[in-house]
């Protein structure tokens, strides 16, 4: 089935079973591999991208259903002129990751948190990212970086 | 330390990882991702029992639909052909033969019974419902301490692979003048190593030559290359593994498992073929080493005074259905015999520990090796050992541990303790817990009837970068104790480190690059790590039982001291200076009482390299140096941990409070990659302790064969960690102490002897659940 969608900004279709995930249309048919696979039965929330804003774990959605959606992933978090977001900066200032295969999810599922909260504390951080699994890093690192990114955002020249 | 004179000084401060721009921005390079042309994808069928006959395999109908490339049986001659025998001297092992497909029976629920090639995964796992077994159920014995009905192995008739005995002193005599001996049956839990990223593999093999390439998650590539080579026949040099970006491994992945040799197999069935196979969580769940089911019968005596005065156990290890390749059936129950005395002075020691095989997963490397089971036994006899005489669970301790003085330590078990520092690491968690306001508060709720809380505390040595001379390991036909390192300076200045070390997110490019800048005399920047490739690191054994800090960090150190001097001579013969008097400092070279450096490290390269004409008389082009290391010895890490905890009497829930951890990682090459590693492992001790828990129903089928069932802490669990050092230099070229395990140590004795602490009522089998507290507070 041809489906179309837009991924980071630009528009993509690709020809998919209907039974494809969403997540293996990403990384399989677009090449994007920046969103992994760590369960594909919707625990880990390694896949987790933006669709039409909402964060969504992209193993548990068919590529078919996304049809007309507006999809962000890792790959279209920096900004345009190439610089790290500030989640990412600052998941690479406080080790917020270590093997990285968690850290795309995180990094969405952070970014989703802050859209909604600008001053989140560390327990809501932890309770706001207690659907994404990292094996890695004990989460002092991840938290460190979402109350860092927070701050960040929270003190960025709106001009700039 | 003996080197660097440099004052860039890149050892010792965090600095940016070189891995996380590409890890953050979603352009890392994992097996998973890979893609090649004309890449076919594999699924494997696995059995459904946890033992049975196998009676006949039917592919026919998967074999003739039209979208399948190939189907593979264990009847199928090329897989036949093969089998995974680990080996060990050991007087008493019993060796287990692995087929890589099963063949005339399937020894646990998951093991790998056929596998198909097809243009995706969809289609692949399509055919697999296709392939018809004939299987004859067989009673299953999924528990080690139970007689087997049908035995596992034929050449095992009681299902035990290995039984060794450790004897020190007079045990029986200091029993019989004890003045309180502790007896208990404590049973730990079935965890797995679990990385985020399942194991993946890419097989490619060359469609005009015998060369096989294996693009593998693999922690271990070097010993996976010389492995698949003897395996398949194939000089060594005609295998490459390549371990690039990986998603975890815990010791998961140091183990050469069926589905990789099979992987390889079919690739040279289908020469040119590149096959992937990406293993899901389910499979992973079933089918990748497990660990640390096993059961300990302590019998512990104590003086008067609380002195330990003898240590008995009788320890049996699950090791499931196969001696993992090619660590075998010894990793497991060895260093439960070896280590299980832990940091505390003990002289009369009798110990007998087997491994046994069942219907199950088998078991293999898992952070902390045996030692989370160990550790948890011995801190609850300390614990049981000090309310009896009236201690508290902190005074037992401190009598018992090993002092300074008595450094170096021969342990019962005949290894020797270097570390020492174990009262420090206590004494450091008492003050960072606050242990005083700790009892005030303890007494206070008490007295108003409130909540309990209790505190918890462990101790614990974590055995690292074992040398040649001490491998504690179960007597295999190699020896693990030396890594390979090559340094180069290349045409333009930039320095090169070829690597044996591997990384599953350890940061090992960052760390390697640190020590050979400060070795060699250059800028962090200046140096660029290659790791995880058998085609540029001559040797190196790869990740496991926290070695690479020291042993590959020792290897990055002297190959860099060996080149900068190399580089030093060439210079003073360029500049005509004398060359004990030239320094390199950040790429420059500076002599003393000169203000201008004399040239930078890209001019005299570009002379090794491109000027032969500009040589000194007796130099030859080129600037690089290969040098082994082997600290002969190991590295005792000294750690402790702490932990106040909170119960919920009415509905069993336990709430940490609070949790101090204090290590000894010696020289710390980078503070924020030492402190990840050991905030990682507490967070993988506690989901251990208290969540993860892999259970097989009586026929041998995993229960738990999701992260539904099997459940991972997150952030919503764990708590925040104070992390303290102590910085012991471990006698190294580095001094660097290993730190990659001792985290996972600690948490199982913490808990328990938090809720002993708190209520009295004693956890003898993990995990600690709110059921099984609810049941013990009933
Ligand atoms: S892969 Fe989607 S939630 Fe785990
Ligand atoms: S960084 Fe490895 S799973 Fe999170």
């Amino acid at each position: 089935m041809q489906v179309n969608f837009s991924v980071n900004g630009r528009m993509e279709s690709v020809d998919v079973e209907p039974r494809c995930t969403l997540a293996d249309a990403l990384r399989e048919d677009l090449g994007l591999t920046g969103t992994h696979l760590g369960c594909e039965h919707g625990v880990c929330g390694a896949c987790t991208i933006m669709v039409d804003g909402q964060p969504t774990r992209a193993c548990l959605m068919f590529a078919v259903q996304a049809d007309g959606c507006s999809i962000t992933t890792v790959e279209g978090l920096q900004n345009d002129d190439g610089k790290l977001h500030a989640l990412q900066q600052s998941f690479c200032d406080r080790h917020g990751l270590q093997c990285g295969f968690c850290t795309p999810g995180m990094l969405m599922t952070a970014m989703d948190l802050l859209h909604r909260e600008v001053e989140p504390s560390r327990e809501r951080i932890r309770e706001e990212m207690s659907g994404n699994i990292c094996r890695c890093t004990g989460y002092v690192g991840i938290v460190d970086a979402v109350e860092e990114a927070a701050r960040t955002l929270n003190s960025a020249d709106p001009t700039d | 330390m003996t080197g660097s004179d440099s004052t860039s000084g890149s050892v010792g401060r965090t600095v940016a990882r070189k891995e996380d721009w590409r890890l953050v921005t979603g352009r890392g390079n994992y097996v998973s991702d890979l893609e090649l042309p004309r890449m076919r994808h594999v699924a494997f069928l696995r059995s459904p029992y946890g033992h049975a006959r196998i009676q006949n395999v039917d592919a026919s109908a998967a074999d003739a639909a039209p979208w399948v490339d190939a189907v593979f049986t264990g009847l199928t001659p090329a897989i036949a052909a093969v089998e995974l025998r680990a080996l060990s001297a050991l007087p008493s092992y019993i060796e287990t033969a692995q087929p890589i497909l099963a063949r005339d029976k399937a020894r646990f629920a998951g093991e790998p019974v056929a596998a198909v090639v097809a243009a995706d995964r969809y289609r692949a796992e399509d055919a697999l419902e296709l392939i018809d077994v004939d299987y004859d159920p067989l009673p299953a014995t999924v528990t080690a301490w139970e007689k087997p009905e049908v035995p596992v192995h034929d050449g095992a008739p009681d299902n035990v692979l290995l039984e060794r005995a450790f004897e020190a002193g007079d045990v029986d005599e200091a029993f019989a003048t004890s003045a309180v001996v502790v007896e208990r049956e404590l049973i730990t839990n079935r965890h797995a190593g679990n990385p985020m990223e399942c194991r993946a593999g890419v097989a490619l093999w060359a469609k005009g030559e015998n060369k096989l390439t294996l693009w593998s998650g693999t922690q271990v590539p070097h010993l996976v290359r010389n492995m698949l080579a003897e395996l398949l026949g194939l000089p060594e040099s005609n295998v490459r593994v390549i371990a690039p970006d990986v998603g975890g491994g815990f010791g998961t992945k140091a183990v050469l498992y069926p589905e990789d040799v099979a992987l390889c197999i079919m690739a040279r069935e289908l020469r040119g073929v590149p096959l992937k196979w990406v293993e899901d969580r389910a499979e992973h769940l079933q089918a990748a080493a497990h660990a640390r089911d096993h059961r300990y019968l302590m019998k512990v005596g104590f003086s008067a005074q609380g002195k330990i005065t003898a240590v008995q156990a009788d320890v049996t290890c699950n090791i499931g259905a196969y001696s993992v390749y090619p660590w075998t059936a010894g990793i497991e129950p060895l260093m439960a015999g070896g280590l299980l005395t832990g940091p505390y002075m003990v002289d009369n020691y009798r110990c007998v520990t087997r491994g046994v095989t069942t219907n199950t997963a088998y078991a293999g490397p898992y952070r902390g090796v045996a030692r989370p089971a160990t550790v948890f036994a011995m801190e609850t006899m300390l614990n049981l050992g000090a309310a009896e005489l009236g201690l508290s669970d902190l005074d037992i301790r401190r009598l018992n541990l090993i002092p300074e003085d008595a450094i170096p330590y021969r342990m019962p078990s005949r290894l020797v303790d270097d570390s020492g520092w174990y009262g420090r690491a206590l004494e450091g968690c008492v003050e960072a817990i606050d242990y005083d306001g700790f009892l005030v508060e303890q007494k206070r709720r008490a007295e108003h009837g409130e909540e309990p809380i209790g505190i918890g505390f462990a101790c614990y040595n974590e055995l690292t970068g074992l040398g040649r001379a001490a491998a504690a390991g179960p007597r295999m036909p190699f020896r693990t104790g030396h890594d390979a390192c090559t340094v180069k300076v290349e045409a333009d200045g930039s320095v090169t480190v070829m690597s044996g070390v591997t990384s599953q997110g350890q940061g090992l490019e960052t760390t390697m690059a640190q020590v050979v800048a400060d070795a060699v005399g250059v800028t962090y920047d200046a140096v660029n790590v290659r790791i995880g490739d058998t085609n540029e690191a001559l040797w190196g054994f790869g990740a496991f039982s926290s070695r690479q800090a020291v042993i590959g960090g020792g290897a990055a150190h002297t190959s860099g001291v060996a080149l900068r001097e190399q580089i030093l001579e060439l210079a003073a013969a360029v500049y005509e200076v004398s060359a004990s008097e030239l320094r390199l400092v950040d790429g420059r070279f500076l002599m003393p009482g000169v203000e201008q450096p004399l040239g930078t490290l890209a001019d005299v390269a570009r002379i090794a390299y491109m000027e032969s004409n500009r040589l000194p008389e007796g130099f030859e082009p080129g600037l690089q140096v290969t040098r082994f290391y082997d600290p002969v010895r190991g590295a005792f890490s000294a750690g402790a941990q702490a932990a106040v905890i909170e119960i919920d009497t009415v509905s069993g829930e336990l709430t940490i409070l609070k949790w101090v951890c204090v290590e000894d990682a010696g020289r710390v090459i980078n503070p924020q990659i030492v402190d990840g590693q050991i905030a990682g492992s507490i967070a993988q001790g506690i989901g251990g302790a208290m969540y993860e828990h892999l259970v097989y129903d009586e026929s041998g089928n995993l229960s738990t064969g999701t992260l539904l069932d099997y459940l991972m802490p997150t952030s919503a669990e764990i708590p925040e960690l104070s992390i303290g050092h102590l910085s012991k230099p471990a006698d190294n070229p580095l001094g660097v102490r290993g730190v990659g395990e001792g985290g996972t140590l600690g948490p199982n004795a913490v808990l328990a002897g938090a809720l002993h602490n708190a209520l009295g009522v004693e956890l003898t089998r993990l995990p600690i659940t709110p059921a099984r507290l609810w049941e013990a507070l009933r």
